[in-house]
């Protein structure tokens, strides 16, 4: 059987700062956490959504541009806003914290993310549920268990949700070594070989984020090309 | 071969339907939710004039994933990945419980949501867009 692509903690913390500094680029709003003594440190982002259902059109932006740019200027507006019919309540909008982890058992990146009301009310799992995108949910319905957990969080203590990363090496092997093929490659700090031109973190991301509503703009594929 | 219903024919030289009604002139795209088959097609008989509402799609198996045995596809530009995840699976028969995955640059997944135009027009080369699709079991 292939050999699975694990990933060091220090390439982690490379692929997340290289991650990093495209998002500062282009205003994505990640940003590098540490925990109190520094030992380790984290990505995280928190952006504000609207309800799903309730659309909220104000002059030049649409729920598609939502992972582009942050809401939280644009949500002065709902709130007072005579014009709004349905979002008119604080409790419509949605706050949403997603963190990247590393996770030493599985060597590879976890994502863990929380959302909650306004009014500080968090969400319910039933809640994150209704979230998950259409193309996700037959399969993860089969075995929610199995997939999205409550655990606690390793460096905040606080409960989060976890996409379970268990099969992470399954989806992530299969397109490094292709890129592999493609691209020349490097040598790691923990000496695994990786692709040129792929930025791990950014391609993991790809994928298990939109299973929980976060969405990459299409500019983190050609910064990742372009790097190293 | 072409057993199922969702198989893409190959296009009529005339532009006759072939069952699923009009594929290529569908000015506005007025229908929301066209039948798969409608939006893709085999991209070997498109005209390259007709590159406006349709883009060169080229798909690439990654891993084990079965191979399609037609790779070059024309696609509507409005088609969501999502769209061509489910015709894909489609295509290849997979089962439910197993994910398809579709990549840009070989390694990044854009959204379900996101459209194959505008994916063209930032990954696109030579005419056409080079996506990679992997099969995989990745929750549970």
């Amino acid at each position: 059987m292939e050999e699975d692509e694990f990933l060091g903690e220090k390439t982690f913390q490379h692929y997340c700062a290289e991650f990093i500094k495209h998002s500062q680029q282009i205003g994505d709003g990640w940003e590098w956490r540490t925990s109190k003594d520094c030992s380790d440190g984290y990505m995280c982002k928190i952006h504000f959504q609207i309800k799903n259902g309730t659309v909220v059109s104000y002059p030049g932006t649409s729920t598609h541009v939502q992972t582009c740019l942050p809401m939280e200027e644009a949500l002065e507006l709902p709130l007072d806003d005579s014009e709004v019919t349905e979002a008119t309540a604080a409790t419509e909008v949605i706050k949403y914290e997603y963190h990247v982890l590393y996770s030493c058992s599985y060597q590879v990146p976890v994502l863990y993310f929380r959302a909650s009301f306004l009014d500080g009310r968090p969400f319910s799992l039933k809640d994150i549920w209704e979230g998950v995108h259409e193309c996700y949910k037959t399969r993860l319905q089969q075995g929610p268990w199995d997939t999205i957990t409550q655990q606690e969080h390793p460096i905040l203590g606080q409960p989060f949700f976890v996409l379970h990363p268990c099969k992470t090496n399954e989806f992530m092997t299969p397109v490094l070594k292709n890129s592999r093929k493609i691209n020349s490659t490097w040598t790691c700090l923990c000496f695994h070989l990786f692709p040129r031109n792929v930025n791990y973190i950014t391609s993991w991301l790809s994928i298990v984020g939109p299973v929980v509503g976060l969405n990459l703009p299409l500019s983190y594929a050609r910064a990742a090309s372009q790097n190293e | 071969m072409a057993e199922q219903p969702e198989a893409v024919l190959p296009l009529p030289p005339s532009g006759a339907a072939d069952g699923e009604g009009p594929t290529d002139v569908s000015p506005g795209t007025a229908t929301p939710e066209p039948p798969s088959s409608a939006a893709v097609s085999p991209g070997t008989e498109e005209p390259a004039g007709d590159t406006k509402k349709k883009i060169d799609i080229l798909l690439k198996a990654v891993g084990d994933t079965p191979i399609m045995k037609t790779k070059k596809w024309a696609v509507e530009r409005t088609r969501t990945i999502q769209g061509l995840i489910d015709f894909i699976k489609k295509f290849l028969k997979l089962v439910a419980s197993e994910q398809l995955f579709i990549y840009v640059n070989q390694s990044f997944a854009p959204s379900p949501d996101q459209e194959v135009g505008t994916l063209y027009e930032c990954f696109g080369s030579d005419g056409k867009l080079v996506l990679h699709y992997c099969k995989s079991q990745a929750w549970g």
